[in-house]
């Protein structure tokens, strides 16, 4: 009982935490984006004068700082130790729990830091023959495209610099744009992403063709062919929510989630797409590279396409594949779970409280998604055993890539008939009903019936 | 019994795929949840530890080195020699253990105690418990009751190969026993004074048939006696 109090308490505390984080995120972004004002002053010798152009990019360098280095590179650190503990947790077992601070295992945490100098103190090692090029560059190539996708995740809603505290008397309101959480706002949005998430089979493939290893040539060709595949359907499968929400750019789909259908029930992407929601789970999961999808690397086969990789060269691919998972959620929020909206008292908390703090409270509500997001990818790589090669293409090309298909088309169809997006909930809503139906009505296996055991045994089977 | 799989083409439910993934997410979802929320039962006494109940967690681990499960009473541990009343081994240097031994992993030395003429003792009684292969002859073989194997623990690892080999000084320990029978309490040792030779006259046992009779049991040190130790460290730890 004392744990579970704790617990509530904890998850009070960490929920309090990502707000403050946040408000952490927006006040750096603000005060950067003035200091590299002052800077601009300085350096052409006008003081006083605020200049929109300086402020949006001193707050874009924040937002690098922040988001990547802050928030994608501690959610992947941390889900390294997410993976022992979680699955612990559903394995009910303990997991990591044998490096001690005063006595207190803190969930597994030091373990980072033991993993971290384990990694940058081992020994290198090359292997003969390797294509020295390329294998030095595979890692970073695995894990720059990864990290770079990040930049067009929005974190948080937009924000006039003037409301952050501190900067009211400096910056009058509405004279400069607003900030977001958001690295870069291109209007190519999500064709970006495509274009990115493609990039990081090169490391992969580079990495296992340049280490001179033949179960690293398989890892690798079995990656490159996978992803290939499966970004088809990860393409197909978010023009859905391009048709519903008109947009390309990350935010705007963000704020278009934002409206309400039928008055009152929020038109969130996983209520308009939900086929589109799976199709896109799926196909980020095998492009995570992570299990049921874990064929170039499956440990039990051939060790995968970094076999020849030690020390931190082998650490930058196996964190990768963690940032991955982060960043995937990250989208995943933005898209189908109505990223920055906290839905919950979303008006409420809009009109009684201050828009910096209404802001932090939305991003935190976004990075609180985000790893409801992590932990859902994580438990399916613990419930589902390795598909075989086949079975991966053929779910790829016969069921992912004909059912994002059809969903572009009705979703189409069904706009083209109702575009106030109502029609469109009404066909998400009657899918998921049929899910959870089918889910329910296709019962366990049948029980073998009574008497027949017993007979075997009698037998002497 | 194995599980009747009958070789067919999957049904629609198992081709559909998606209702037995939801089922086990929302049963990987349970444990979860359960061993977030809930902690595991920290009884020193792992056999009456609570589980899966609500307010406890479906962990069933055991943290070695600090909780240990007791061994089953006839689990052959460590050996011991059983001491007398009075300290000295009971063992009188047959040598039928060392005879029985299969390892050969016994090595004894007889002496003859001063002040007693008949009765002979080991000056040295030493195990090599590595080689020992922990069979438990040497306890069937003893006439005396003397070797036992019931410390309930096995044989604690080492860092050298010297610390294996278990002389007298260590074997010897455990509670004492006496039998009705015993040469030394039926005409008297030189050694031993009256009125303790009256006492242990007293607490002395017949003498038991079969090497599993109760009499030959030690209540109390063998079974729980791990598990009355951690509570009273548990205990201790407290206070």
């Amino acid at each position: 009982m004392n744990r579970f109090v704790g617990m509530l308490l904890f998850f009070a505390g960490v929920v309090a935490g990502l707000i403050a984080l946040s408000a952490g995120f927006y006040w750096v972004a603000g005060w950067l984006g003035w200091g590299f004002n002052a800077l601009a002053n300085a350096i052409s010798g006008t003081p006083g004068v605020v200049s929109p152009g300086a402020i949006s990019f001193g707050a874009s360098v924040a937002n690098i700082v922040t988001l990547l280095l802050v928030l994608v590179m501690t959610s992947g650190a941390l889900l390294t130790t997410a993976e022992r503990k979680w699955s612990a947790m559903m394995q009910n077992r303990i997991g990591a729990n044998r490096i001690k601070v005063f006595g207190s295992a803190l969930g597994g945490v030091p373990f980072l830091a033991a993993d971290a100098l384990k990694m940058l103190t081992k020994e290198s090692v090359e292997p003969r023959g390797r294509t020295r090029l390329l294998y030095q560059l595979a890692p970073a190539l695995a894990f720059a495209p990864v990290f770079a996708l990040f930049a067009i995740v929005p974190v948080g809603m937009d924000l006039d610099p003037s409301q952050i505290p501190g900067l009211a008397s400096r910056i009058a309101s509405g004279v400069v744009q607003p900030i977001g959480l958001q690295i870069a706002r291109l209007d190519a949005g999500l064709l970006y992403l495509f274009a990115i998430s493609s990039l990081a089979v090169y490391g992969t493939s580079l990495a296992g063709w340049a280490s001179n290893n033949k179960l690293a040539l398989l890892g690798g060709v079995r990656a490159s062919s996978q992803m290939i595949s499966y970004e088809v359907s990860l393409g197909l499968s978010l023009v859905g929510s391009m048709i519903a929400y008109r947009s390309l750019q990350l935010n705007e789909i963000v704020v278009a989630q934002g409206q309400s259908v039928f008055g009152g029930i929020p038109a969130v992407g996983i209520l308009l797409q939900p086929v589109g929601f799976l199709v896109f789970f799926a196909s980020a999961f095998a492009e995570t590279k992570r299990a049921p999808f874990d064929l170039p690397e499956g440990e039990s086969e051939i060790v995968g396409y970094f076999i020849e990789y030690s020390g931190m060269k082998f650490g930058l691919m196996f964190l990768a594949e963690f940032v991955e998972v982060a960043v995937l959620s990250g989208i995943l929020t933005a898209v189908f779970l109505g990223g920055w909206h906290p839905y919950l008292f979303e008006g409420w908390l809009q009109a009684n409280l201050s828009p910096f703090w209404f802001a932090a409270v939305g991003a935190g509500a976004f990075i609180f998604k985000m790893t409801l997001m992590m932990w859902l990818q994580f438990t399916v790589r613990w419930l589902l055993p390795r598909f075989r090669f086949d079975q991966i293409q053929k779910l790829c090309w016969k069921i992912l890539l004909p059912a994002a298909l059809v969903n572009v088309f009705v979703t189409a169809l069904v706009l083209l008939l109702d575009p106030s997006m109502q029609l469109l909930a009404v066909v998400g809503a009657v899918t998921i009903v049929a899910i959870a139906a089918i889910t329910v009505a296709v019962g366990r296996a049948p029980a073998p019936e009574a008497g027949h055991g017993a007979a075997h045994v009698v037998a002497g089977h | 019994m194995p599980y009747p799989l009958k070789n067919q083409p999957a049904d629609l439910r198992e081709s559909m795929y998606f209702p037995e993934i939801i089922r086990g997410f929302g049963d990987l979802a349970r444990h979860f949840f359960k061993n977030l929320f809930f902690s595991r039962d920290r009884n020193p006494d792992v056999l009456a530890r609570k589980r899966g109940g609500f307010g406890y967690s479906d962990n069933v681990t055991l943290q070695y080195p600090e909780e240990r499960a007791p061994y089953p009473p006839g689990y052959r541990g460590l050996h011991r020699l059983v001491p007398r009343e009075d300290g000295r081994p009971r063992c009188v240097a047959c040598y039928m253990c060392a005879t029985a031994c299969p390892a050969q992993c016994i090595y004894i030395e007889a002496g003859e105690y001063a002040d007693d003429p008949i009765e002979k003792y080991p000056v040295k009684f030493v195990i090599d418990e590595m080689r020992c292969i922990v069979c438990g002859f040497c306890v069937e073989a003893c006439p005396k009751d003397a070797i036992r194997m019931d410390s309930g623990e096995h044989t604690p690892p080492s860092y050298e190969r010297a610390a294996q080999i278990w002389d007298q000084k260590r074997l010897l320990r455990g509670p004492s026993v006496s039998y009705q029978y015993d040469p030394w309490l039926r005409r008297g040792s030189p050694s031993i004074s009256p009125e303790k030779l009256e006492e242990m006259r007293a607490r002395a046992k017949p003498f038991p048939s079969v090497a599993t009779d109760e009499a030959s049991q030690t209540p109390g040190f063998s079974v729980r006696a791990l598990a009355q130790e951690a509570r009273e460290r548990a205990e201790a730890a407290k206070r």
